[in-house]
């Protein structure tokens, strides 16, 4: 029989086996009866010639070569005989591991979801991001097309240059039939599809023609994404060719992306992508060129270094062609960074990453405790090892046995943890949504289930392969003798235990003290003063059709006719229109504004501002403090003279030197209108949080709706994209919520769909990332004490029940019950002392990590400190109080007694 | 203690006892009774095969694929399990002879020849 039929058959072999041997001792009996020896001498000369039959049986079956198979049977099959035995040590084992697994399992969900997934283009590695970083400080900037087509002919690093269209230039719809959906409607050049190494899955996409570069690429070409396909067409195969309109213009389709791909940023729409065409404004550098983002792919094996290198080279050539001086000098400045560096912000990795360390450390934790428990349990049973030794089992046998015990152990605690997991996933779904703006899906995808199966193996492999090495490697005799199981633990291994729990101890320490941290960091965010009201506000953010707002005055068409009808809604004190809510987070429009600087030689020093569109009655919702001047009012209208709002912040910016911010007022900021008048500052208001409450006040001009007319530049951002509006009311909301809405239908059809909140909801969801961070880590330090406090009474408990013995003698030699209390105590003392100092260490470095969370308090904070370090202590003494407790009560007698 | 020893002689006599097992076999199949007495008997009783080689061999012979087993009855009435050569072990066979008589040519020729004893 060959050897794989045996293996399935092992019944039938071992029977076969059976069989021969006894037929081999049947002829050997019968060859010597035949000789003339008597049949009983002749079967016990036979078998004393055989040899030892078992041995026999069992040394040939080794030759088949897969007992090992059925060895690891015996191990399965008798590992869960233990743990049915024993459940409530089963129990901790997994209760523990299950917390460490379940912990990191989500962590790296999420990890996975916002940075491990890789880009849905080719070689998505080589694709870098250049910008000219010399104009604006912290927002993007493109570069015009006359660089762009310089550095493709220049630059010997890049393989391809594709560009696209910058930032937001207003809100699409896709119109089909009656309705309108909103996309993310990118203009791109026509290489960019081929540059990412991306194909239509249908029909040809936009023609390429290299050798024209994007210069004459049919403008009414769109390529539609997978989900706009099948949302809006239903996937209809002959899409082709057809006509759609997108913000009330015709575009033929002619291709359909794959499905998961997005460009340039993870959608939260479906995209749609249309060639670029280059026009006269194209041709020269001057203020109203337009700017593109640009993105590269590096010939394979050059790097990000030597490229940067050369492209500030060519650049200082290019930037020669730039008229004016100031900007010839500004443009020289380029920075490279990789694309998949873009879409991820530093901050956000980190705090990722701080995360992830927490929930590692807290698997950590977890092990450590689980390997405790295995080593107490290990010692438990010396006597069955040393049998076992004693009959004969190898030291690999016996590892063998209690490792499969281990991975038994964590299997069945990543199944469990595997469901914690996804179950907190889902719990913190809505924070997650706002703050990491992803949707974690519900089942974890492959790569979480590798990391799951590892986490597992890893667990198991640090839990249970160090007690079981140990018990392997203890000697027999001394376990087998008499009086064994009190002749005391080895130094050593009680040494180790130890340790392992100060090392627990200090693990818990770092992350409560980062918690605690984070917890102060809370309760400063919430005290700082926002400089307005938010009680009883009702905020809608309305997505406005951009394209529509272009053709009409909005302000009279919409803005206006809302204002005044949901004025007259009952029970609304005020309702005003803003073009974001301070901490909104929605959308801000920032401009670079040129002030000569008398100082400096009329050298040109922009500053940053945020330019917000405002209706006069916002300051009735609001209450936004007045520091010097006034509001705006009814009498700002469009033919009144033009005029603008700043807060304190503009006015420290705009004149540094000038102490009193009030002299602002009266001075002439901008232009509203080309060749208009400029506006005047009529206003000042206090500094206020518009961003997040813990950056400071930013400068902010502030202009009244009215005035903004469709001849103005800023009109189709200001009153194109977003607007919210802020309604003051002492109804409830979900009164309110369905009249605000119909007054909103009323006004625009698009309007319908706006997402309501309450100002004290944004102003929740603005601590965000702190607060998901304090709530995260609230779960873990929690955990981690009570881990801690598990190890620590486990050890004790273990601790005084091996010195029963030696605590019967202390009794019969005159302690007091309370020194022996003494005595278990300074031990858990110790313990928690060492566990401490070494913590506030590791808290040190915690410290360091989380620095990025933290508002109103110092990474190493005293005060917290002390606190979480007593904390512990007190930790310590709950845990060690009962087996104190069980160490007073011990009966000299008893524990005399001999054994 | 014991399963050591049995190890040590199996690793003594492995590749030889192989070689012996295929000879045995060349003959015609034969049952695993039948092959330790023919070795003993043409050893001129100087090897004694234990059975705890003989058994483990004949299983990895049977695993390389060099002998073949049958269930049996012997010539009297005895249900037993016949072993005989594969055309594998055949070549194998005499691949290991060759092997065996170039090992005692070398160490005959290292020896030298038998020195005469002292009169």
């Amino acid at each position: 029989m060959s050897a794989w039929r045996k293996l399935f058959r092992s019944e039938d072999s071992k029977q076969d086996l059976d069989e021969e041997i006894a037929s081999h001792l049947a002829m050997a009996a019968a060859d010597r009866r035949s000789r003339g020896v008597d049949a009983d001498r002749a079967n016990a000369e036979v078998m004393h010639e055989f040899g030892n039959v078992a041995l026999v049986k069992d040394v040939t079956r080794e030759a088949w070569g897969w007992a090992w198979i059925e060895r690891l049977q015996q191990d399965f099959r008798y590992a869960l005989r233990q743990i049915r035995r024993s459940p409530g040590f089963a129990t901790a084992v997994i209760g523990t591991l299950a917390l460490g697994i379940a912990a990191t399992a989500a962590m790296f969900t999420v990890v996975d979801h916002v940075l491990l997934q890789p880009l849905p283009f080719k070689s998505s590695s080589r694709m870098v991001h250049i910008e000219l970083a010399g104009f604006a400080a912290d927002s993007y900037s493109g570069a015009p097309y006359l660089d762009i087509a310089a550095w493709r002919e220049q630059m010997q690093s890049l393989e391809s240059i594709a560009f696209f269209g910058l930032g937001i230039n207003g809100r699409s719809f896709l119109q089909h039939d009656n309705s309108a959906m909103q996309v993310e409607f990118t203009r791109v050049s026509a290489n960019l599809f081929p540059t990412l190494g991306v194909s239509p899955q249908l029909g040809a996409g936009l023609p390429d023609r290299p050798e024209e570069f994007a210069r004459t690429a049919d403008t009414n070409d769109v390529v539609l994404s997978d989900a706009a396909w099948r949302t809006v067409f239903g996937a209809d195969r002959n899409i082709l060719g057809k006509t759609v309109h997108i913000n009330d213009e015709p575009y033929t389709v002619v291709g359909i992306m794959p499905r998961g791909f997005f460009f340039p940023d993870r959608p939260e729409s479906p995209q749609a992508w249309a060639p670029i065409t280059l026009g006269a404004l194209d041709r020269g550098r001057t203020f109203d060129t337009p700017n593109y983002e640009v993105i590269g792919k590096l010939r394979p094996g050059v790097n990000m270094a030597a490229a940067l290198a050369e492209l500030k080279t060519v650049q200082a050539r290019v930037s020669q062609g730039y008229v004016d001086p100031e900007w010839r000098k500004r443009s020289a400045q380029v920075t490279m960074k990789k694309y998949s560096d873009t879409l991820v912000g530093v901050d956000k990795r980190r705090a990722l990453m701080a995360l992830t360390s927490a929930s590692g450390l807290l698997w950590l934790i977890a092990c450590v405790n689980a390997t405790n428990l295995l080593l107490a349990r290990a010692s438990a049973r010396a006597r069955e090892m040393a049998v076992r030794g004693a009959l004969g089992a190898s030291c690999r046998r016996l590892v063998q046995q209690l490792i499969v015990e281990g991975v038994i152990l964590s299997g069945l605690a990543a199944l469990i943890g595997a469901g914690l997991a996804i179950a907190a996933v889902a719990l913190f779904h809505h924070t997650l949504q706002r703050q990491l703006s992803i949707s974690v899906p519900a089942v974890p995808n492959v790569t979480v289930i590798i990391a799951l199966a590892a986490l597992t193996i890893v667990s198991a492999i640090l839990s249970s392969a160090w007690p079981a090495l140990l018990a392997a490697r203890s000697p027999i005799e001394p376990a087998l003798r008499q009086g064994g199981l009190q002749g005391g633990v080895s130094r050593a291994q009680h040494r180790t235990r130890g340790g392992l729990v100060i090392a627990e101890i200090a693990m818990s320490l770092a992350l409560l003290a980062a918690c605690g941290l984070l917890l102060r960091t809370i309760y400063a965010l919430r005290h700082v003063p926002l400089g307005f009201r938010t009680d009883h506000i009702i905020v809608a953010n309305l997505e406005i059709p951009t394209y529509r707002v272009a053709k009409t005055n909005a302000t009279t068409s919409i803005y206006e006719p809302l204002l005044e009808r949901v004025q007259h809604l009952p029970g609304i004190d005020a309702a005003g229109l803003v073009t974001e809510v301070p901490l909104g987070q929605t959308f801000t429009m920032k401009l670079a504004l040129d002030r000569k600087d008398e100082t400096s030689g009329g050298k040109s020093n922009p500053i940053t501002v945020s330019f917000k569109a405002v209706s006069p009655t916002l300051q009735r919702v609001f209450a936004f403090p007045i520091l010097r001047g006034r509001y705006f009012t009814e009498h700002d209208t469009a033919a009144a003279d033009p005029v603008v709002v700043v807060n304190r912040a503009f006015a420290n910016a705009f004149s540094p030197d000038e102490q009193d911010p009030g002299k602002i007022i009266g001075k002439r900021l901008l232009m509203m209108v080309k060749d208009g008048k400029q506006a005047t500052v009529v206003g000042v208001l206090e500094d206020f949080h518009q961003s997040s409450v813990g950056t400071p006040s930013q400068p902010e001009i502030e202009a009244s709706i009215p005035q903004i007319t469709p001849d103005s530049g800023f009109y189709t951002v200001l009153e194109g994209i977003a607007m919210d509006l802020a309604v003051r009311t002492r109804r409830k909301p979900s009164e309110v919520i369905p009249e605000l809405r119909a007054a909103l239908k009323q006004a625009s059809p698009e309007l319908a769909g706006s997402n309501f909140s309450t100002m004290d909801q944004i102003v929740e969801d603005s601590y965000g990332s702190q607060m998901l961070a304090a709530r995260l880590l609230e779960t873990f330090a929690g955990s981690a004490l009570l881990l801690c406090v598990a190890g620590l009474y486990g050890l004790l408990a273990y601790v005084v029940s091996q010195r029963t013995r030696e605590m019967g003698v202390r009794f019969a030699l005159g302690a007091a019950r309370s020194d022996v209390v003494w005595l278990v105590m300074r031990q858990a003392g110790t313990l928690v002392i060492s566990g401490v100092a070494i913590g506030l260490a590791l808290a040190y470095l915690a410290g360091k990590l989380v620095r990025s969370y933290l508002y109103g308090v110092s990474p190493h904070d005293g005060w917290t400190l002390a606190a979480v370090a007593l904390v512990l202590i007190a930790a310590g003494a709950v845990a060690a109080y009962l087996p104190a407790l069980r160490a007073a009560d011990i009966d000299p007698v008893e524990a005399l007694r001999a054994e | 203690m014991a399963k050591e020893v049995y190890q040590n002689r199996v690793e003594l006599l492995q590749g030889t006892l192989d070689l012996l097992i295929l000879e045995t076999l060349r003959w015609g199949s034969q049952h695993d009774y039948g092959i330790s007495q023919a070795i003993r008997v043409r050893s001129g009783e100087r090897l004694q095969v234990e059975t705890g080689s003989l058994y483990p061999a004949l299983h990895r012979l049977e695993r390389q694929k060099w002998v073949k087993s049958q269930w049996s009855l012997t010539g009297q009435n005895q249900r037993a399990k016949f072993y005989e050569l594969t055309k594998t072990g055949r070549e194998q066979l005499a691949r290991d002879r060759s092997r065996w008589e170039t090992m005692v040519g070398a160490i005959a020729g290292v020896l030298g020849p038998i020195p005469e004893p002292e009169s």
